[in-house]
């Protein structure tokens, strides 16, 4: 009973959230608006007796949506992200794409059949959710976690100032503050 | 345990920890005697909370009246999944230390914020200097984490104390617990580590704020650090395991002992600056911690019938 009022307002609470990602004016906010949203759904997980997934879910998001909003800001040339700015654009696209996927993940949920199996309570979920990560689908997973991190790896060490060939800075000039001066 | 009695449990925890660092804390940088100390911290603070609050031009006003709130549930949270005695804890759930991790990657939700609410340029340079260090900081203490969960096969917090009844972690697993120490300084930028309040910012997240605010946000960095201390103390030092005291006392003194280590390190090590931190961090730290989940692992499967 109380589990299903709580599921009901955290669900609330997050599409609230999210619907104030699209209305928040700096990139830091809508990144922080979206985290709150995540939140609520990780928290959603855990009222489902995922609690594992859910507090996971929590833990990476919080890193991954600063992550996200301090690349948003050197992107977009917005002075450290402290001036107000227009978030949105592209408005038909985005209502068209918007829609779609709200029908899309609203058939789903209504016309998907769910299986009706209660969890019971004590029951070793996390232990579940590690066999099945590291049982049959193992191959997959830690093919995509080592993809990842090369990935990773890949990045830094393309990022990296210094590199076998020295470093990055070494011979480059400083762009010029006159455009005719540059050429 | 009923929730009201956890709520206030927890906050009279952390209300006793808090003020015995702030204590240690004077004790230690003044040279002062126990009465002097323990008054130091109650006069310090009341000065605080009596000054008036500073305001900026166009702060992000919400933000910064949620950054240190948030800062605080956050470590109450965290010192919530520490039990101090077997089944005595106010939130006994059984991924307790992912819930502990979750509840300390958002500080850097909550610090971030700190530095960017008052729109002014040293806070704010030293909210992303916090998340650098935070990016720094949290793979090791995942890392030796899950090193300290391995040998319990478990990820409640109680059954990692319990499996430490004959060997603790910090001598089973010597990489951990001075990694985990990094880790909890790093998260209440305390000490060597506190970078985001740098001098050399103009005391960075806390360059705007005085009075009240500034009080809230110094506490709520402390309540980060107990309850490091006292995850340090459950996962490492075997918690409530010891000879002749109850449980619950070990659990305390060990906690104690802990800050007691964070407020020397505070007071005998330099600031370090954040890129040497940086770069340390990656080069050294996170390869040691993956030495550390490898031998914990290895230790598993090599005591596993």
């Amino acid at each position: 009973m109380i589990v299903d009022a709580l599921g009901w307002l955290l669900g609330a609470g997050s599409v609230l959230c999210a619907w104030r990602v699209f209305r928040a004016d700096s990139m830091v906010r809508a990144a922080y608006w979206l985290l709150a949203a995540f939140v609520g759904v990780g928290m959603i997980l855990v009222l489902l007796t995922a609690q594992f997934l859910g507090l996971v879910l929590i833990l990476m998001m919080a890193g991954e949506m600063t992550i996200m909003a301090v690349f948003m800001v050197m992107f977009m040339m917005n002075p450290a992200g402290l001036n107000p700015m227009q978030m949105v654009h592209q408005h038909r696209a985005s209502i068209v794409a918007g829609v779609t996927a709200f029908i899309g993940l609203t058939a789903v949920a209504l016309l998907a059949p769910f299986p009706e199996r209660p969890v019971p309570p004590g029951a070793a979920v996390t232990r579940e959710t590690g066999m099945e990560l590291l049982g049959d689908s193992m191959v997959i997973f830690e093919t995509a976690a080592v993809a990842l991190l090369a990935t990773m790896i890949g990045a830094v060490a393309l990022a990296a100032r210094r590199g076998r060939h020295g470093d990055a800075y070494e011979g480059s000039v400083p762009p010029a503050m006159d455009p005719e001066e540059g050429a | 345990m009923s929730a009201l009695a956890g709520v206030l449990a927890t906050a009279a925890a952390m209300a006793i920890g808090v003020y015995l660092v702030a204590a240690m804390d004077a004790a230690a940088s003044r040279g002062l005697g126990i009465g002097g100390a323990v008054a130091l911290p109650l006069r310090r603070g009341l000065a605080l909370f009596l000054r008036p609050r500073a305001r900026t031009e166009h702060p992000d006003a919400e933000a910064w009246a949620l950054a240190p709130a948030a800062l605080a549930g956050l470590a109450a949270v965290g010192l919530a999944t520490i039990p101090l005695a077997p089944g005595l804890s106010v939130a006994d759930v059984s991924a307790g230390i992912v819930l502990f991790g979750a509840a300390m990657a958002l500080v850097m939700v909550a610090a971030f914020l700190q530095g960017w609410a008052p729109n002014s340029i040293h806070p704010m340079i030293a909210g992303y200097r916090f998340v650098a260090q935070a990016l720094s900081y949290e793979m090791p203490l995942a890392l030796v984490l899950i090193g300290a969960a391995l040998p319990a096969e478990s990820l409640s917090v109680g059954a990692i104390v319990e499996s430490q009844a004959h060997l603790w972690n910090a001598i089973r697993q010597p990489l951990g617990m001075p990694l985990f120490l990094v880790a909890v300084a790093g998260l209440a930028f305390w000490g060597p580590l506190a970078l985001p309040e740098g001098e050399d910012l103009a005391g960075g997240t806390s360059a705007e704020i005085s009075g009240a605010a500034r009080l809230a946000w110094r506490v709520a960095r402390l309540m980060v650090l107990v309850a490091g201390a006292a995850m340090t103390a459950a996962v490492f030092l075997g918690g409530w395991h010891g000879p002749w005291l109850p449980g619950p006392a070990w659990s305390i003194l060990k906690t104690v002992a802990v800050l007691g280590l964070l407020v020397w390190a505070r007071h005998r090590f330099v600031r370090v600056p954040i890129e040497r931190f940086v770069w340390v961090s990656w080069v050294v730290l996170i390869p040691l911690a993956l030495l550390d989940v490898f031998l914990a692992g290895a230790q598993a499967l090599w005591a596993a019938p």
